[in-house]
C-alpha cells in the first residue's frame, strides 16, 4: 500500500488504519522476547518490557480512538493486519529488521532502534527516496509525480497524520461542519483501559487528536531529549538501555548515565526460541505444531474482541484480560519444548494469523 | 546481610535515630502507622517509624521474593509468603494445636491459654497485616456504635457513626475502595449526597449470579423479625473500574505497584485468586502504598528490624520519655543492639495483640487495668457444598459478593449478627482445595490424564464456601497477658491469649449453620459441611459441633470510651494515662460488629492524625536534636 498526502478523509482513515498496524507490530516481538524468559529470573527485564508491551497497547487504542472520532471503523481481525516477521522498520536512509527473538542483548538492539529511530535534521528530508525492502512496516508515500518515497522515520509519519487532522478540520470549519463526527459512545475511555504509566485520550475534538499523537509518538523517546516524556515517565528508549547500562535511572539523571540502583540481568535465564519461527518449521502432525495453530487462532479470536471493544463495546475489553492469560499461557508452553531435529532450539508463537475459512 | 541493602535510600540506621528527636514516633509500619506518618509528615513534622519485621518490600524484587515463596510453599496459609523471623515471629496458623484443659501451648509464638484455640495471625513485616488482608472494606452498621444503648450487650463508642464517617470518606479514598454506592446503603449505613465510591464495584463472579438468582427475595424470620436476604458485592480495597464521579467528577487515579524505581505494574484486579496471603500484581491495597507517599516526602525514617521493647514513662508526670527497642542486623542472629527512640508524640500502631504486648511488657496495665483484656475477634462458621451445576468457582476474585442483611436488627439483644461471604475460591479455606481435591482424585479415586482433569474441574468448579462471620463482643476473660516464663529469642515477652466464645456468640454460629442448611437447600445444594471432633477449633453447643476459625481481626485490646476508668484511650486513641501515648488500630474499638477492622482502623488512623497534628502545631517549636 502507498500512502499520499492527506487532503480527503479516505486518505486519514487509510492513515490511522496504518498506525494501528504499526503500534500493533511491536506487540509480537515484545511480547516473544517477554515469555522467552524464565519464570521467576530477569525480574527487572520483565517488567521494563511488560510496561512496555501495555503501553505498546495503549498506543494502539489511542489511534482507534482517533480514528473513531474521525469516522473510521477499527479493524484488527482482516487480512494483513499482524506482519509477517521478520518485518522493517525505517531508520533514515536504510530500514532495520524487527523479528520475533528470545530475550537477548540483540533483541534489546533491536528494541532500542524501534523506540528512537533516527530524526531526520532537515524539514526537506522528511521524505526520502531510497530502494524499499519487502515487508516494510510503515507504507510508502506516493509523491505527486506517482513516484514512492519514503517517510524517513515513525516520527515523519505522525507528523503528516497530524498535519492532515489540522487539515481537514480547518476544510470541514469552513462549512461549518467538524471532522471529529464520529460516535463518542465508540471511544475507550479510562473507565475501561488504564496502566500504570500514561492515560487514555478520548478524542473528541483537533486538541484531544494531537495530544493522542503526541503521547503515541513521545513515549517511545521521551520529550524534547529528556529521558522523561510528557507524564514524568521513563520513554521506553530509556528503559530498555537500563537493561543494557545495568542501572536504573532516577529523576534528575542525564541521558546515558542513569544513577539508580543496579538492575541484573541474567541473558542466559531465556528459552532458546527459534527466531521468526513459523509453523513450516514444526512437523507434521505433532504437538507442538497443534499448539501453535491454537496459539495463532487465540490471538486471532483476541484481536476479534478488541475490534468489538474498539466499535462500540468497550466492556470487552474486560474479557480481554482473560484472552491475554490463555495466550500468555499457550505461548509459555510452546517456548518450553524443543523443536524436534534442530539440536536445541525451542518452538515460539509464530503469529500467522488463520485466513478466515472459504464459505 | 542482603536484607539491607535493598531500599536502602529509606533507611536509617539506629545509632542516627538514637540521637534524634523526632516530632512522632511510631511502632509499626503497618496500615495505621502508615496512615499516620503520611499525613503527618506531609504538613512538615518529622516521623520515625519503627518496624519489628524487615523493610525489603517496597521494591518490585523485594515484594517479588514474597510470591516466590509463596508459590513453592507446601502451605498456602496467610503467612506462607513472610519468612520466618526468629527476632519478630509472627503468629501461623500451621502452628495451632488442639489444648489440653489447664495447659497452656506454648508451641507457636503466641501462647494459647485456651478455653478455645485461635488460629488468627498477624504478619510483622512491612506493611503488616495488610500485606495477606483480603481487602474487604466494609463500613460498620451505625447500631454497631451504640450496642450497648440500643441493645443492652457489649459497649458503646465515644464516638458515632456520623462522627466517623468523613473520616470513612478518607479511608476509602487512601486504600482505594471499589464498590457501588447504592448497593451499600442498609441498616443505616448512610452516605453524604452524591457519594461514590472512588471505583465502581468489583464485577459479580457467575457463581454470585447463580446464588443470587436462588436466593434473592428469600425470606427469613430470626426472632419474630423478617428478613428478605440479597446478595449484594462487597466494598473491597482493590484496584477496578475508576469512577469518573468520583470527587465530584474528578475521577480517581489508582494507585498500582509500590517500588523506589520507576516500575509501573499492580493495575486493576485480574482475578488470580490469592489475595490472601498476596496479590501477584498489587492490584490488592497494601500499607506499602501509602507508606511510600510519606517516605517521599523526605520526612520519615523508616528503621526496619527494630522491635520496640519497653515503653519508658517518666514517673513525674506520666509522659513517654522514650521507646526503647532491639535491633537486629540478621533475622538468623539474636545479636542485637538496644536503641532508644525519643519524640513528642509516640504512637503505638503495631496491632491490637503487640500493642497490648508491649504496654503490658513495659509494666503499663493502664489505671483502668483494661490493657489486653476485651480481646475481640471475628469467629468464622464455614459452610460447603456442590452446586447442582457448574458455577466457573475459582474465577475471579476471593470473594466479590456477600449477604449483608443478618448484621443487624432487633435479635442484636439475645444473639449475635453476622455477615456472609460468598467464596470464589471454592473449598479453599474449609478443606484445602483444590489441592486436597486433587489428592483425594489421584490417591482414593485411582485417577489419571483425561479423567483426571475432567473429575477435577467437575468437582472443583461446582463448589460452594459461605463464610459466616459472627460478631463476638467484649469480654474481659478473652485477654492479652505476658508471662516471664514465655520469651521470643530477643528477650522480649510473648503474647500469652485468653479465648472463649460467649453463648450469644454460640448462639449466633448455631443459627448460621441453620440458615446455610436453608441456603443450600434453595439452590439445590448437596452439603458437604463436616466438623471434626478431633479439630483443635472445634466446639460443641447444644447437641451440635462446629469448627470456628479465626478471622484475623485482633481487636479490643485498648479500649476507646468516656474516662481513664472504663477504658484505655479517648475518642481520639490518645492514652487517658500518658498523655503524650496514642494506642492506634482495632485494638481501641470497643466492638467490631460485622465489619472487617480495616477499613475502620484507617478511619480512625486520619482522626487520631488530624488530633495529633493540632496538638503539636500548639507547640511548633521545633524538636532539638540532642547529644545520645
Amino acid at each position: 500500500m502507498s500512502l499520499k498526502r492527506i487532503t480527503t478523509l479516505d486518505e486519514l482513515h487509510n492513515y490511522l488504519h496504518a498506525a494501528m498496524q504499526l503500534e500493533h507490530a511491536t506487540i509480537p516481538p515484545y511480547l516473544t522476547a517477554l515469555y522467552s524468559i524464565q519464570p521467576g529470573t530477569n525480574s527487572a527485564a520483565f517488567h521494563v518490557l511488560r510496561v512496555v508491551v501495555v503501553e505498546e497497547m495503549l498506543h494502539l487504542t489511542l489511534a482507534a480512538n482517533i480514528l473513531n472520532a474521525v469516522g473510521g471503523a477499527p479493524d484488527l481481525a482482516r487480512e494483513g493486519f499482524v506482519p509477517l516477521y521478520p518485518a522493517y522498520l525505517p531508520d533514515g536512509e536504510t530500514d532495520f529488521e524487527v523479528g520475533l527473538q528470545r530475550f537477548s542483548r540483540e533483541a534489546v538492539e533491536t528494541f532500542l532502534r524501534i523506540e528512537r529511530p533516527a530524526r531526520s535534521s532537515e524539514e526537506s528530508q522528511r521524505l526520502v527516496r531510497r530502494q524499499r525492502v519487502d515487508r516494510g512496516l510503515l507504507p510508502t508515500f506516493r509523491a505527486e509525480d506517482d513516484s514512492d518515497l519514503h517517510f524517513y522515520s515513525i516520527g515523519e509519519f505522525y507528523q503528516e497524520i497530524g498535519r492532515g487532522l489540522a487539515y481537514l478540520q480547518e476544510e470541514k470549519a469552513k462549512s461549518g461542519e467538524t471532522l471529529f463526527s464520529g460516535d463518542p459512545a465508540r471511544q475507550i475511555t479510562p473507565d475501561y483501559y488504564y496502566s500504570g504509566g500514561g492515560e487514555i485520550i478520548p478524542v473528541s475534538n483537533l486538541e484531544t487528536a494531537q495530544e493522542a499523537i503526541r503521547l503515541i509518538s513521545e513515549q517511545g523517546e521521551g520529550f524534547g531529549k529528556r529521558i522523561y516524556d510528557y507524564e514524568g515517565e521513563l520513554s521506553h528508549y530509556y528503559r530498555f538501555q537500563q537493561l543494557v547500562l545495568g542501572r536504573y535511572y532516577r529523576k534528575g539523571d542525564a541521558p546515558d548515565h542513569p544513577s539508580g540502583g543496579p538492575v541484573d540481568v541474567d541473558w542466559d535465564a531465556v528459552y532458546p526460541v527459534k527466531t521468526n519461527a513459523c509453523l513450516a518449521d514444526y512437523p507434521q502432525p505433532s504437538e507442538l505444531h497443534a499448539a501453535a495453530v491454537e496459539f495463532n487462532a487465540r490471538y486471532k479470536d483476541f484481536l476479534g474482541r478488541l475490534t468489538q471493544a474498539f466499535s462500540g463495546r468497550p466492556e470487552l475489553l474486560l474479557d480481554a484480560v482473560g484472552d491475554m492469560f490463555r495466550i500468555r499461557e499457550t505461548a509459555s508452553q510452546l517456548m518450553r519444548n524443543p523443536i524436534p531435529g534442530t539440536s536445541g532450539l525451542n518452538a515460539a508463537p509464530t503469529f500467522e494469523m488463520p485466513l478466515p475459512t472459504e464459505t | 546481610m542482603s536484607n539491607t541493602t535493598l531500599g536502602k535510600p529509606h533507611r536509617s540506621d539506629p545509632a542516627d535515630v538514637s540521637s534524634s528527636i523526632y516530632d512522632v514516633v511510631i511502632v509499626g509500619a503497618g496500615v495505621s502507622g502508615a496512615i499516620i506518618a503520611n499525613e503527618l509528615s506531609q504538613t512538615g513534622f518529622r516521623v520515625l517509624i519503627l518496624e519489628a519485621g524487615p523493610g525489603h518490600d517496597l521494591t518490585i524484587p523485594g515484594y517479588e521474593q514474597y510470591l516466590s515463596r509463596f508459590y513453592a510453599s507446601a502451605s498456602k496459609d496467610n503467612n506462607a509468603p513472610y519468612p520466618r523471623n526468629r527476632n519478630a515471629p509472627m503468629p501461623r496458623s500451621t502452628d495451632v494445636r488442639r489444648l489440653q484443659p489447664g495447659e497452656p501451648d506454648a508451641s507457636g509464638y503466641i501462647v494459647q491459654n485456651g478455653p478455645l484455640a485461635l488460629d488468627s495471625t498477624y504478619t510483622r513485616v512491612v506493611g503488616g497485616t495488610t500485606m495477606h488482608w483480603e481487602g474487604k472494606a466494609l463500613r460498620m452498621l451505625p447500631e454497631d456504635f451504640e450496642m450497648r444503648t440500643r441493645f443492652g450487650r457489649g459497649l458503646d463508642w465515644p464516638i458515632s457513626y456520623e462522627q466517623l464517617a468523613p473520616y470513612y470518606r478518607k479511608a476509602e479514598f487512601e486504600l482505594g475502595v471499589s464498590a457501588d454506592v447504592e448497593d451499600q446503603a442498609y441498616h443505616g449505613i448512610r452516605f453524604d449526597p452524591g457519594y461514590v465510591y472512588p471505583m465502581r464495584g468489583i464485577p459479580a463472579s457467575y457463581l454470585d449470579k447463580t446464588v443470587a438468582r436462588g436466593l434473592n427475595g428469600a425470606e427469613v424470620t430470626l426472632r419474630g423479625e423478617k428478613f428478605a436476604l440479597t446478595v449484594r458485592g462487597t466494598p473491597q480495597a482493590r484496584n477496578g473500574v475508576p469512577n469518573p464521579r468520583y470527587d465530584g467528577g474528578k475521577g480517581y487515579v489508582p494507585v498500582g505497584a509500590v517500588s523506589v524505581e520507576q516500575v509501573e505494574q499492580g493495575e486493576r484486579c485480574q482475578g488470580n485468586n490469592n489475595c490472601v496471603p498476596i496479590c501477584p500484581v498489587q492490584a490488592k491495597y497494601h500499607a506499602g502504598k501509602t507508606l511510600v507517599k510519606a517516605l517521599a516526602t523526605g520526612r520519615v525514617k523508616l528503621l526496619p528490624q527494630a522491635v520496640a521493647s519497653k515503653v519508658v514513662i517518666d514517673p513525674g508526670n506520666g509522659r513517654v520519655r522514650h521507646i526503647e527497642f532491639k535491633a537486629y542486623s540478621d533475622p538468623g542472629s539474636t545479636e542485637h543492639a538496644t536503641g532508644i527512640a525519643r519524640g513528642r508524640v509516640f504512637v503505638l500502631a503495631a496491632n491490637a495483640v503487640e500493642n497490648a504486648r508491649l504496654m503490658l511488657a513495659s509494666d503499663l496495665p493502664g489505671t483502668s487495668n483494661l490493657v489486653g483484656r476485651n480481646l475481640m475477634d471475628h469467629p468464622f462458621l464455614l459452610t460447603w457444598g456442590l452446586m447442582p451445576e457448574i458455577t466457573g468457582t475459582l474465577r475471579g476474585t476471593q470473594s466479590t459478593s456477600g449477604i449483608q442483611d443478618l448484621r443487624g436488627g432487633a435479635f442484636r439483644r439475645h444473639q449475635a449478627a453476622f455477615a456472609v461471604s460468598i467464596h470464589n475460591d471454592g473449598w479453599s479455606w474449609a478443606t484445602g482445595s483444590p489441592y486436597s481435591v486433587l489428592a483425594d482424585i489421584v490417591d482414593r479415586q485411582n485417577q489419571f490424564g483425561a479423567a483426571l482433569r475432567r473429575r477435577l474441574v467437575d468437582q472443583v468448579s461446582r463448589q460452594l464456601q459461605l463464610a459466616f462471620m459472627v460478631e463476638l463482643l467484649p469480654d474481659q476473660n478473652n485477654r492479652v497477658t505476658v508471662d516471664a516464663r514465655y520469651t521470643d529469642p530477643l528477650g522480649n515477652l510473648r503474647p500469652v491469649i485468653s479465648y472463649g466464645l460467649s453463648d450469644y456468640t454460640l448462639d449466633g454460629i448455631a443459627y448460621s449453620r441453620r440458615l446455610s442448611r436453608l441456603i443450600f437447600q434453595r439452590l439445590g445444594v448437596e452439603d458437604h459441611t463436616t466438623y471434626d471432633p478431633l479439630d483443635y477449633a472445634y466446639v460443641s453447643y447444644k447437641g451440635e459441633g462446629y469448627t470456628v476459625r479465626g478471622g484475623n481481626h485482633w481487636a479490643g485490646t485498648h479500649i476507646m470510651g468516656t474516662s481513664a476508668k472504663d477504658s484505655v484511650v479517648d475518642g481520639a486513641q490518645r492514652s487517658w494515662d500518658h498523655e503524650n501515648l496514642y494506642l492506634v488500630g482495632a485494638g481501641s474499638m470497643p466492638t467490631t460488629g460485622t465489619s472487617n477492622t480495616t477499613l475502620t482502623l484507617s478511619a480512625l488512623s486520619f482522626l487520631t492524625a488530624e488530633r495529633i497534628r493540632g496538638e503539636l502545631d500548639q507547640d511548633r517549636s521545633p524538636a532539638t536534636i540532642a547529644a545520645a
